[in-house]
């Protein structure tokens, strides 16, 4: 048998109900300019019925939750995308610092070459000339000077690269930190049944920001979740966070060690991962070719020079200091060995006046003793592969800027606060309320009613 | 689907990227080039790198040119006044060969070739710029002097040494005659035949045979003289050559990093629009949701 107090209850639980979904609705309006915040969706449900046979009577409803929509799918995608935007985007500004390098100048290496070699072309016009002799020693100067600056920029780049290698460790650790703090406060939450909704954007938030930063790999387990790196290097596992830490190399650079193991090779991709490729492969490639130059050069201008004769007719000497064995630091070290113009064997007979081994001098200019190339084609295939890694990895980024921004058009789509949809449903909650309390207002009258009909019998 | 409400994270992407045109843009117009760092274009960096090895080349070869030849014109104008003295010489000769000259006159003839030994010796040891040009390659010390315990009353302290400056890509050009094959080939040696004639006008007998040496030697030289005025004449080719290769490079330098003004402006015209456009579009859709519609 139905009763007006069980109707009074159900239109009560109406009340209830609408005025949980307004909070919802309240709560992303509040919320629309949040990042990273996810919208919430109350979920109404009917109230279990009361049977009372042979008839069922409903009681009403419930808001049994208000759930945080997203889409974990794509929430993963995001990260994947976020890290390899970290990865190019600190490549790519790392590179186009290196470029600058390489860009002509009054007084790049390749400017210094030519200049170089145009001296000699010069002298063998006068090879007695001391005057010339000096003008071949400056450029000789100027050219060492051009290799040293260019080699001392990128190692000092490498350096400021391996500064920032250890303060993005820091970020890193930071962010694990809170990540597994966000853990503790989520299964908290879900243990007791509530919505962990704001928390879980939260953690989400700083799985992105740690994403961009590193290679993340994230593996939910029950009510909480365990961050590696893609190689396995352990991060967060629940409510614990394992730091990262960094070390000193044998070459004054910092590696990054998980747990005692040098993971730094293993980094592949986020800020971390570009920064690593920029400071431990891409500098390290273009030094090597600078070096590769800068004791080609210095060799076989050393091998002419021993080949002919001073102004004085004695045997000429080095015009370089020899570049070190194995060539690693040759462009950094690179310096003129003689200060006495006269020194320059310019002579191929012994005479002052003989200009046969300026010309053997000059002619290094046009014959393959770098690697199988003349020293410009060799210095433009630089300029070239420092080009085209800047621009390889700007095109990189940019394209990974893209995907990485229609996923989360795809992100807010699902999960972003619309108005006008929360206007509609603020509508719809408050239509439910009033709708509600007319009904509330009926009952109160048939109360009324019946509670007067005792007085009419009375 | 439901629709993404929030368009301004696209919005502002695109007025980034947009910005980032016009930058690029105008980064070209001010400085006239559309390769100025290598990423811009790596192969057209790498190309202007060898065009502007290839341009100071060229430019320093024009410098080369005009030092060489600065010297060879001086050599060529001494052995024009070395010929000159010759023919003197050879009329003396014919002079004093006549019969009816006597002592006395040939004395005054011998002292007038003996002027003429001595303005060849100096012309023979023509300096330019500090350096003997007619020395081989011992240019620093004067390769004839006076010898009278020499039969041609000269010794020759240079060598047979000889020079040749690169030029040009592929051009290298031979920049001297050394005196021993210039002036003192055996045979057409112009100090002996000159010695041969101021002994024989000093003992009277052989003045004849001293001419015709004489004239050996002026052919020789003037023969020989034709490599300088080969050469010269090579300088101007080169020279010419080389300028027209400079104006190519400057070209290809143009054609392959210049920027192509009309395309840019026009780029950035419709860059600056479109900014605009989006920027417009911002502002409008920023107003209206459902709620202002409520009362």
């Amino acid at each position: 048998m139905s009763s007006l107090n069980a109707s009074l209850s159900s239109a009560l639980s109406g009340l209830i109900a609408e005025q949980g979904a307004l909070e919802a609705t309240t709560n992303n309006v509040a919320n629309v300019n949040t990042p990273g915040y996810s919208r919430e969706q109350p979920v109404l449900v009917a109230s279990d019925p009361v049977v009372l046979d042979p008839l069922t009577f409903g009681t009403g409803v419930t808001l049994q939750s208000v759930e945080s929509i997203r889409d974990p799918i794509l929430e993963s995608q995001i990260q994947q995308q976020t890290q390899g935007q970290g990865q190019f985007s600190a490549l790519a500004s790392a590179l186009q610092q290196t470029q600058g390098n390489f860009t002509t100048s009054s007084s790049d290496v390749g400017t210094e070459i030519s200049n170089f070699f145009d001296s000699i072309n010069q002298l063998s016009t006068n090879p007695s000339d001391v005057s010339l002799r000096q003008g071949v020693l400056t450029a000789a100067g100027n050219l060492a000077t051009s290799f040293n600056t260019t080699a001392n920029n990128l190692t000092q780049q490498q350096s400021s690269l391996d500064l920032s290698v250890v303060q993005t460790v820091g970020q890193i650790n930071q962010l694990t930190a809170q990540i597994a703090q966000l853990n503790g406060q989520i299964g908290n939450l879900q243990n007791v049944g509530e919505n962990a909704g704001t928390f879980v954007d939260q953690r989400q938030q700083a799985i992105d920001q740690l994403s961009s930063l590193v290679d993340v790999s994230v593996i939910p387990t029950d009510n909480t979740l365990t961050l590696t790196t893609a190689n396995g290097a352990p991060l967060v596992a629940g409510q614990q966070s394992f730091q990262l830490q960094t070390q000193t190399s044998p070459l004054g650079l910092h590696d990054v060690y998980s747990q005692r193991n040098d993971i730094t090779s293993q980094i592949t991709s986020g800020q971390l991962g570009g920064t690593l490729q920029a400071r431990d492969q891409e500098i390290p490639a273009i030094q090597t070719q600078l070096d590769t130059l800068a004791a080609g050069l210095a060799n076989s201008v050393n091998a002419v020079q021993a080949g002919g004769f001073d102004l004085k007719g004695n045997a000429g000497t080095n015009l370089f200091n020899p570049p070190p064995v194995g060539i690693t630091g040759a462009a950094a070290s690179l310096s003129v060995a003689i200060t006495d113009p006269s020194l320059i064997a310019a002579s191929s007979d012994g005479s002052a006046g003989s200009n046969g081994n300026a010309e053997a001098m000059y002619a290094l200019n046009s014959q393959p003793v770098i690697n199988g190339q003349n020293p410009t084609d060799y210095y433009s295939g630089i300029v070239f592969n420092v080009g085209n890694d800047v621009a390889n990895a700007s095109a990189e980024q940019s394209a990974s800027a893209l995907i990485l921004q229609q996923l989360n058009d795809q992100r807010s789509s699902v999960s972003g606060v619309s108005l006008d949809e929360e206007a509609a449903n603020m509508v719809k909650y408050q239509d439910a309320y009033a709708a509600s309390a007319q009904v509330i207002t009926t009952i109160n009258d048939m109360m009324y009613t019946v509670v007067n009909m005792s007085t009419l019998t009375g | 689907m439901r629709v993404n409400p929030d368009p301004y994270p696209d919005l502002l992407a695109a007025v980034a990227t947009t910005q980032q045109r016009i930058n690029t843009d105008e980064e070209e117009i001010a400085s006239g080039q559309s390769v100025n760092v290598p990423s811009d274009n790596p192969a057209a960096a790498a190309v202007l790198v060898q065009d502007a090895g290839q341009t100071s080349q060229a430019d320093q070869f024009q410098r080369s040119i005009g030092s060489v030849q600065g010297e060879m014109q001086n050599a060529d104008s001494a052995l024009d006044s070395v010929t000159t003295a010759l023919q003197q010489a050879i009329t003396l000769g014919v002079e004093g060969a006549n019969g009816t000259v006597n002592s006395a006159d040939r004395a005054a003839l011998t002292t007038q070739v003996q002027g003429i030994q001595s303005q060849l010796l100096s012309l023979a040891n023509l300096t330019y710029q500090g350096n003997y040009v007619f020395a081989g390659t011992a240019t620093q010390t004067a390769p004839y002097v006076l010898d009278p315990s020499s039969p041609s009353g000269v010794t020759y302290a240079g060598n047979s040494g000889v020079n040749s400056v690169t030029l040009g890509n592929e051009f290298s050009l031979q920049t001297n005659l050394p005196g021993s094959q210039l002036f003192s080939a055996s045979g057409t040696d112009m100090f002996q035949s000159l010695q041969n004639l101021i002994n024989g006008l000093e003992s009277g007998t052989g003045i004849g045979t001293a001419v015709t040496e004489l004239g050996n030697s002026l052919n020789s030289i003037d023969t020989q003289r034709v490599f300088y005025g080969n050469a010269l004449n090579q300088l101007n080719t080169q020279q010419t050559y080389l300028s027209s290769e400079t104006t190519q490079l400057a070209q290809q330098q143009t054609t392959v990093g210049g920027a192509d003004l009309t395309a840019v402006i026009s780029n950035l015209t419709s860059s600056q629009a479109s900014l605009q456009a989006t920027l417009e579009a911002i502002g409008q859709t920023a107003q209206i949701d459902l709620f202002d519609y409520l009362k």
